[in-house]
Formats: structure tokens, sequence, C-alpha cells
């Protein structure tokens, strides 16, 4: 059985966010809800002052609080390592999220893409209305660039009431295609890969660079690692001084 | 000390937003029916719903077709993944050796774009008669041949009345299939008023690299062997040029290449360098100068590109003047009439004051460029030279290039690669002497004259885009009487939009081909509803990047949703039909003559037109009879399925000594530049130094030939307004295009320092101390010619004395997300409010940067 992991290189990432966007597309994800995310930090003081970007995603973590946590069993792991939740099991209770402490679970308060549902035009008769597109592009489902691919193993859309986070695009794994943030990263900074192979590019990486991986201290083990540094920069040679 | 921005959720605040509990109804609920009640009462999940929607709903084949992105001019060759008619995802084109696979973030919300519930569907006519900002229009929907009608009719009387040339055409995003509609039709009509909006880019840019290299475009950089690169007011991993070949490789270029940023602003790119130069805004030619000063006085100039001192010693001492005698350029021209003129003075510790930037950072990364050379890129981005006197400032960017040997050399500064496409026939033979008189007039945004040069390679060769509102309102040299604007908005994209505001509201019969009703539709009498170029047009666009030029076609691969037509191809074809019906046929009789290349048959229709007109402009790149080079292809439907044409790898110093400059060297002293500005003098019967002054620029005698300093002119007087005004791009902007896009505001934090759906000015904390202003505070800025509101953001990356805000929200109209009320109230705030309308004029560019001071106020 595969163990998948991914391995994101904070060198290569250019803090674009095309990773975010395009699983967004890839997933159907409502505004308001990112599977793919980003920590950002602003260390210094003018003029001594950088700009870091981290990527992040569910770490799927192999010491899963969100499972352990979760009374129904609707987030539960997969043997591939996989954090995976079923929509059909979900309660609602969000004991997953409070227990994440990643914050990459997030909730359906409402209907999904309720901005489709609307059907009044801002000029009348000229100009079209979310409602009337999706009607006439998708026969109502969604939105009118709805993902179906996303329906092989969850629904395509998650409704009001259920939890939803990254699952390593494990309907496009299915495929044997790689997750959608990685192939949409232009810079390849996102390496996917099954860590029970030995000559897998992530086993690899992992060994010719110390990774990290975030809030390493809680136990939770997370397949997500990160490696090398988001801003590498040249400063001139210096023994300091008193 | 530590700013870890608040893009992480708190699931307590989260809960209590949406499940509107307060702990009273808590508490009240808890003891009513327990905490699952009280929870979750509101928010039973659907489960049926999920039942329903299960089972996939693939029903056809997902097929990936080529087409191109114009999101930004990287113009990068994509695919979209078509499912069942439906457009569902982008990446990029692995075909085209410029981008590859690599495809920015932007190019996304091109889906949003093309199912934007708020396109036009059909055209419309205004029944409103009066324009103004504050006027609905009332728009209501029209046939096709209702609205093509009343646009033959109004032109028909002006060919009657002799008045061709009060006929204008304003282009906005086009692709090479422009010269049909901007070119063609507008001179067999017979108009010299074929305006672009070429200056509203980064024209300016193009002045550095030809009155140095004698080449009037973009350039591509070559990164990857590049041992230092200066970037000057450029974000290439934001906005700007091939975001998507730059962000692919720029974890490798920055293992190899000391990168430094020379912006006022902490920016995306600057994240990701070495070093970040903060210089003050205007002050870009007083680092370039100082920096050629120290390259020259340390001896690091690039021997076998410049040429050396005859005996071997370095004479360029500071203070000193050089004989010319001495030195023996190679491929260069003017080395030291150029340190005599200006840089001998010009040391770290002069540019120091005013830069803002320590004489010691100068001198260093002097030596870092020196050290590199000829591996060592000046990279001039817009910033530098969209000011009032940027031209000059361009020049001394793009000159140091010249000095390291950087110019179209490895680890360089290169152009573009040749490609093949072909020109449209020629309409001579269809201007009738109504035409011909017409074209004659003057052209309505005053190129050429003595307060415009304009210098595109010849005294007004370029457009003043911004300045052809003046001339409507003045009706000088005449009115404009019809006037047809495609995909663009210039009443929002230029500084001090409600003067085209006014000027529209002058225009008797104004015509709006668009997707979306903008601010510019707003005035218009007509709207036509416009195809999207990713997803629904004919056409081709080239880019250059990685060593290569492509040239990468947009073709129709979904079914439009409504009545969209092309832009420039089937809308002027249909408009030839009812002219010809009229009477006047020769434009329609021109367009038949866009044979089908491959069965030499004329287009009888607006949709063979469109796809004629691309095949004929290709057929160098498809046909294998007429090959000339780079890809091959089997013909036509071969180049199709792969979408783009690469060029053959790129000739590395080839140009030397054969630029198309006067002496066809790289020119310190730029004898093609004195040339010309001493012919636009002549046309006025004046000096040059009397069109410097005119023209707003410091320099006198030789200097106005050579790269040098100038002061930059900032509107405002200091005490009054305490800030510089910092404008740049989001890199989530579609041109001013994506702002109707959700996903625009949800991920609008990709911009450094900027916040998820606010339209935030980013202010430097010790400066926000001062005014007492807070994160999230709402406040006005004020400029000398106008204002706009947003919301206060205080962020370390910006320089004290300035204020950063990102262009492209404060949309009055557009859509529902742009605006906040449509056609009422805009969504943040437009920065072309603040800016006011000025020029570079000697390269015709509008003026965005270092333009204007702004004051901040609570409200």
């Amino acid at each position: 059985m595969p163990k998948y992991a991914m391995v994101i290189d904070l060198q290569s990432c250019v803090g674009c966010g095309a990773c975010s966007i395009a699983c967004r597309n890839e997933n159907n994800v409502p505004e308001g809800i990112y599977w793919s995310n980003k920590i950002t930090e602003t260390y210094g003081t003018f003029p001594n002052v950088r700009y870091h970007y981290t990527p992040t995603l569910c770490n799927h973590c192999t010491n899963a609080p969100c499972v352990k946590g979760c009374p129904t069993k609707a987030m539960h792991k997969l043997d591939n390592g996989i954090t995976m939740h079923n929509p059909r099991k979900c309660i609602g209770c969000r004991y997953c999220m409070y227990n994440c402490p990643y914050e990459v679970i997030y909730f359906n308060w409402e209907d999904p893409h309720k901005f489709w549902k609307d059907s009044r035009p801002v000029i009348k008769d000229g100009t079209s209305s979310p409602r009337e597109m999706v009607k006439k592009v998708n026969n109502g489902n969604g939105t009118p660039y709805g993902n179906p691919d996303r329906a092989k193993t969850l629904s395509e859309t998650r409704p009001k009431g259920v939890v939803e986070k990254c699952t390593f695009c494990d309907h496009r794994l299915k495929e044997g295609e790689l997750p959608y943030c990685v192939e949409a990263c232009p810079a390849d900074a996102r390496i996917f890969g099954d860590l029970d192979k030995p000559d897998s590019k992530v086993r690899q990486l992992l060994g010719k660079f110390k990774p990290f991986r975030l809030k390493e201290r809680l136990g939770t083990e997370p397949s997500v690692y990160y490696i090398r540094s988001f801003n590498p920069a040249r400063y001139e040679r210096t023994k300091g001084g008193i | 000390m530590e700013g870890k921005e608040n893009n992480r959720r708190q699931p307590v605040a989260d809960f209590l937003k949406h499940a509107k509990i307060t702990r009273r109804s808590f508490v009240k609920a808890t003891v009513a029916g327990g905490a699952a009640v009280a929870m979750g009462g509101s928010l039973k999940p659907t489960l049926k719903v999920l039942a329903e929607t299960s089972k996939p709903a693939v029903t056809g084949i997902a097929e990936w077709k080529a087409t191109t992105c114009q999101g930004c001019t990287s113009w990068c060759s994509k695919q979209v993944q078509v499912v069942d008619g439906r457009a569902v995802k982008v990446r990029g084109n692995a075909h085209s050796k410029v981008n590859g696979r690599a495809s920015c973030p932007r190019s996304h919300l091109g889906l949003q774009q093309v199912y934007d519930p708020d396109r036009i569907k059909t055209p419309m006519k205004r029944t409103n008669p009066k324009k103004g900002r504050q006027e609905d229009p009332k728009f209501v929907p029209i046939s096709w041949d209702e609205a093509l009608n009343t646009i033959a009719d109004k032109i028909m009387e002006l060919r009657k009345n002799n008045e061709t040339h009060k006929y204008m055409l304003m282009r906005g995003r086009y692709s090479y299939m422009r010269d049909v509609l901007y070119d063609r039709m507008t001179k067999i009509i017979g108009s010299p008023n074929n305006i672009s909006h070429s200056a509203i880019c980064a024209e300016a840019e193009k002045f550095g690299s030809y009155y140095t290299e004698g080449y009037w475009s973009y350039r591509q950089y070559d990164v990857t062997n590049a041992r230092c690169i200066t970037i000057w007011g450029a974000d290439p991993l934001a906005a700007n040029r091939q975001v998507s070949y730059y962000s692919s490789v720029w974890g490798d270029a920055i293992d190899r290449a000391h990168i430094a940023v020379v912006e006022p602003r902490l920016s995306a790119t600057a994240a990701k360098a070495d070093e970040w130069l903060p210089i003050r805004p205007g002050q870009d030619g007083a680092l370039a100068v100082a920096l050629a000063h120290v390259i020259l006085t340390k001896g690091l100039w690039y021997r076998e590109f410049v040429g050396d001192f005859k005996d071997g010693v370095n004479k360029f001492v500071a203070g000193e003047d050089v004989n010319e005698e001495d030195f023996e350029e190679l491929h260069t021209h003017g080395l030291v009439k150029w340190w005599n003129l200006e840089l001998k003075d010009k040391t770290p510790e002069w540019a120091a004051k005013r830069t803002g930037l320590t004489a010691e950072q100068i001198r260093k990364h002097a030596l870092e460029m020196g050290r590199a050379a000829p591996h060592a890129i000046s990279w001039l981005g817009g910033g530098p030279c969209m000011q009032v006197r940027g031209a000059y400032a361009a020049m001394a960017v793009h000159a140091l290039n010249g000095l390291l040997g950087a110019c179209d050399n490895v680890g360089g500064t290169l152009v573009s690669n040749k490609e093949y496409t072909s020109k449209f026939p020629k309409p001579d033979d269809f201007m009738d002497d109504i035409a011909k008189k017409g074209k004659k007039h003057k052209k309505i945004d005053h190129r050429g004259r003595l307060e415009f040069p304009s210098l595109n390679k010849k005294p007004g060769g370029g457009v003043v885009t911004n300045n052809a509102a003046d001339g409507i309102l003045n009706a000088d040299p005449n009115e404009i009487k019809v006037a047809i604007g495609y995909m663009n908005n210039f009443t929002f994209s230029c500084p001090q939009p409600e003067r085209w505001e006014r000027a529209l509201a002058k225009i008797p019969f104004l015509v709006h081909i668009t997707t979306n009703a903008s601010e510019f539709s707003w005035f218009s009498d007509i709207l036509l509803p416009d195809t999207h170029h990713m997803f629904e047009k004919w056409g081709y666009v080239k880019s250059i990047g990685n060593g290569y030029r492509h040239v990468t076609l947009m073709q129709p691969i979904i079914e439009p949703v409504w009545d969209y037509k092309i832009d420039e191809t089937e809308i002027p074809w249909l408009i030839a039909e009812k002219l010809a019906e009229r009477g006047f046929d020769n434009l329609l009789r021109h367009y038949k003559t866009y044979k089908d290349p491959e069965t030499g048959k004329a287009p009888t229709n607006e949709k063979e037109f469109a796809l004629y007109a691309l095949k004929h402009a290709t057929q160098n790149l498809w046909d294998p009879a007429k090959y000339k080079g780079g890809d091959k292809f089997n013909g036509w439907k071969d180049f199709l399925k792969a979408g783009v044409w690469n060029s053959n790898p790129y000739p590395y110093r080839k140009r030397w000594s054969n630029m198309k400059t006067k002496t066809k060297k790289f020119e310190f002293y730029s004898e093609t530049l004195k040339a010309v500005l001493e012919k636009h003098a002549g046309n006025h019967n004046t000096t040059v130094d009397n069109v410097l002054e005119v023209c707003n620029y410091q320099a006198r005698g030789e200097m106005a030939f050579v790269p040098h300093y100038e002061e930059p002119f900032i509107a405002g007087d200091e005490k009054e307004y305490a800030f510089i005004h910092v404008d740049y791009k989001s890199r989530l902007n579609r041109e001013g295009r994506s702002a109707n896009c959700t996903w625009y505001y949800d991920f609008k934090d990709l911009d450094p320092g900027d916040v998820a759906w606010e339209d935030v000015a980013k202010i430097n904390p010790k400066d926000a101390k001062g005014l007492g202003v807070k994160d999230g505070d709402r406040i006005k800025l004020t400029s000398p010619t106008g204002s706009l509101t947003c919301t206060a953001k205080l962020w370390e990356g910006v320089r004290p004395g300035t204020i950063a805000k990102c262009y492209g929200q404060g949309h009055w109209a557009y859509g529902r997300v742009a605006s906040k009320k449509f056609g009422q109230v805009p969504r943040g705030g437009n920065s072309n409010d603040l800016i006011p309308a000025q020029y570079d004029r000697l390269s015709g560019s509008t003026a965005y940067y270092a333009t204007t001071r702004i004051k901040v106020e609570k409200v």
C-alpha cells in the first residue's frame, strides 16, 4: 500500500497561490473555504523586512486528531495515508475542526455556491444572471465551470451542514494523476509521492534536505513536509562585532 | 517585530458569526433542548442533496484544447479542458517553449470571466439621452441587425458630409487580428483617429531600449544564465512579463544570481530576492547613473562589448573629464561623451541623498553588477519610466546593460526572436477620395505637436492615449461624432478618468464592444456583446521568454453562451456588409481579399472571415510550402492542434554592431535620439532646448541625448500632501477585467500585504502612528486632482513617506461583484482617481508612478 506524502520546496515557491486557486477549481470549493491555503508573515522593520509565504493544506496526519475525535468515523484514514471524509456519515458537529491544530477543515455554513442561485440581472434583459447562466451551461448544477471529476469519490459539491477539506485529490490518484495543486504549481514547488518507495522523489528530497513539518511537537505526524527556505539570500560575510 | 498576517480562521468566531447565536439564546436553547440543539438547530445537514449528487455527472469526454491567455501581456499559450461543452480547467500548453506547462494564478480566473453572469448577452441601445456618471443609460436589448444598421447609418452620414475624420476607433485589449478593425476599417472609412491604448501600458520602457540599442519593444531576460539581476519597478513573479515562465525558474535563478529589486514597496519579487533596494519614488535615474559611475571608475565595464582605453589604464576618475581620443569603443558609441556630460559627478554619495539608499549599498551593488558582467541584467520595468520625466530614466537603466555587456548576451537582456506572421492586405486600393482626404486630418490625441513629441521612432510616431480625452473635450483639432471602442475602459484605466466621462458624454454616437457593461459603457449609445479571447475568439498573439518567441493561437473552444461576436473580425465584417447595402462597399470588397490560403476561397460571411484572416496571417507558420523557420507543421489542422509555434533558439550576440541605431552600435550618446529630436524641433521651427522646456524636462544642450538624471515632477505641496503615492498591479489582475470574479477577492491577500475582500492602502506603521491610523480604519486618500476611500493596512514593506495601493478595484460598473452597487457605488477605490493626467512627453506615455503626493484622513 502506498504511503502518500507531499514535499513543498519553499525556495521554488514564489507565493503565487496558483495551487490554492486551482484546487478551488478542481474540487468545486465554495467561497470562504480554502482546501489549499497559506501562512504569510512579514518579519522585521523597514528597511530590514522580509515577507514569507508558507503554502498549507491538510497535513494528512498519521496520528490525525480529527479522526480520533470524530464521533461517527466520517473522518477516517485510508490505507494510503490520506485522511478522508465521508459526508454521508458527517453530522456536522465540527469536533474535527476544533481538534485539528492546523485549521484546515472547513464547515459548510451555507448552501455551497449561493452566488449562483441569484436570479437578478444587473441590466434587465441585457445581461444574464447567475441562476440563468448556471441553468444554461450546467443544468443548474453548482457553478458553470464545475468540475465533474470531483464526483468520482466525493460529491461534486458538499451540502450545507457537513465539513470538507483537502483529500490529496484522491479522485485523481485513482486515475493515476497527481493532485491538482501539484500539477498547477508553475514553479514545481510541490512534489508528491510514495514514502514506501525507496526511489521515489519524495524519499530522495527528504534525505537531501532537512525537512520540517508544521507543529511537529504535537505528535500529529503530518505527511506534508517542507524543505529549504522561501527567502534564500546572500549577505556579506561578517564576524559581527561587540 | 513579528507580524503574522491574520489569515487563519478562528473556529469559534466563525461559528458565532454563522449560527447567529448570542450567549443568551445559547443558554436558553441549552436549557430547553440540550447543547446539540442549541448549536446545530438551524443547520440540519441536507443529506438528501448528497444522495442526489453522489453519482458522477460526467456524460461526455473531457478534452484539452489549445488557446491563449491574455490575463496580462505574458500572453501564455494555454490548454483548457472542455467537458460536455463547458470550460472547466486551465493549464499551460506544454507545446510552448516560452511557458510550457507553467501557469500563473490569474489564468484560472478566466473561467469565472467567461461564465460571468454580468456579461452582456445581446446588443443593447441606450434610451436615456442624458449621459453622466449619475445617469442610468436605461439600456434595452436590440437585435444585431438593428445595432449594425444604426452604426452603418452613422458612418454613412459622416461620409455624406465629408466628415469621416470625425470617426474614432479606440483600441483596448487586442490580438494581432487588430488591424482589420483598428487600421483597415478606420482608413477605408477615412479617418486618422485610430487610437490605441499603448501609452497607458509601458511605452516609456521601449524608449529606453530604442534610444540605446535600437529596439522599440519589450525584452526577455536570460535569467537562468545570469549572475546578477537588478529589477527596476517590474514584478515578474506577479505582473508582466512572462509571469508563468519566470515563476517556473526563479527558485533556480536565485541560486545562481544575486537578485536585487529596486522598488519603493516590498513586491512579490522583492520577497524572493537577495536585496530589496527601497528607493524613493522618482529617483531611479539617480541610482542608475551612480551605478554607471562606479562601474566605470572601478574598471568593471565589459571590455569585449564596450572597448577599452588604448593604453589599458582606467582614466574614469570622479569629477574628471576624459579625452575621447583615449578610448577605443568596440560595439558602443559615445561612452566618454556620456561620462563627461553626466556620469563624472554622479557618485554614490550624490545618489544616496536623493534615493534614500546608502552610498555603501549603491557602491556594493555596482561592484556586484560589475563582477557578474556580462551576465548581469538591468531589468527595466514600467516603474522608473512611466513618470513625467521618465524617458531619460529608462535610458539610464537600460544603458547599464550596455556597460555590462549584457545586451544580446548570455545571461543578459534579449530581444524578440524572428517570427514569420504576415500583415493583412493593404487598404490603399480601397480608399476613395473621401477617405484619402479624411485621413489627412490631424489625430485627436495631438501626437507630434510641439508638446507631444511621442517619439516612437519618429516625431508623433506613438499614441498619447489619455490626451485624446482632452482632444475630444476641446474639439481640437475637431469634434468626434462617431466612435467605437473595443475592449477598452478609459473611463477607469486612465488617470483623471472623470475627463473621459465628460469627453464621452460629448460624443453624439458611441459604441462599446465589450464583454461587460463597464464605466466606458455607461456613456455609450450602443453596446455590442464581445467574445472572450481565451474561449470564444479566433486570433493570435506573440510573446517571448526562455530565449524563444512563440506565436500562440486563440480559438473558439466552447459555444458562446449568448449572442457574442468577435470584436476584431466578425463585427467589422458585419458593419462592412451594412455599409455595402448602403452603397459603400469598399470595406467589404477589401475584406473579401482575405482568402482562405488552403482553398483560395473568399469569405462569404463573418465566421469564414474571422477564420480566413487568421489562416492568412499565420500561413508562413503552418504551411509546409512557406516554411521559414522554427517549428514545422503539416498544415493548418496540425498547427491548430498544437496551438502554438515556437521560434528558433536565441541567436546571442548577432546584433552587436548591427543595431537599428544611427551608428548601428549601442548608443550611450544617442545619435538616434538626437536626429529625432532635431527633426521634431525642426517641424515646429524651434530648438531642441525649447522642445525640452515645453515638455517639462530639465536637460538642455547635449544632455538631451544621453541617459541622465532628471528630478521627478510630483504634484502636490509636500506640506499639505505628506505622502508620495505608489501604484502597482496585482498578481490577480487580468488587466482591468478580473474585478467581477469572486476568486479575485477571496484570494486578494496573495498580493503581499493586501487583505482578502478589502481594498487596502498600505502605510508604514511609523507613519500610521503619526496619523493616528490603525489597521482596518476607513481612510480617504486625496491628491490635488482627486480622491478615493479605502481601508488602511499597516505594513513594514512600505517605504516611510509613501503609501502603496494596488490598482484594480474601484469599479462602479462592470458587474455586481466589481461594484458595491452596480452603476452607482464603487467597491474600493480607483488609483486613477488620485493620479493626475500627466505624460512622459518624449515617449507619449501616461505617467502613473511618482506623479503625485497624497494626504490621508480618517473617515
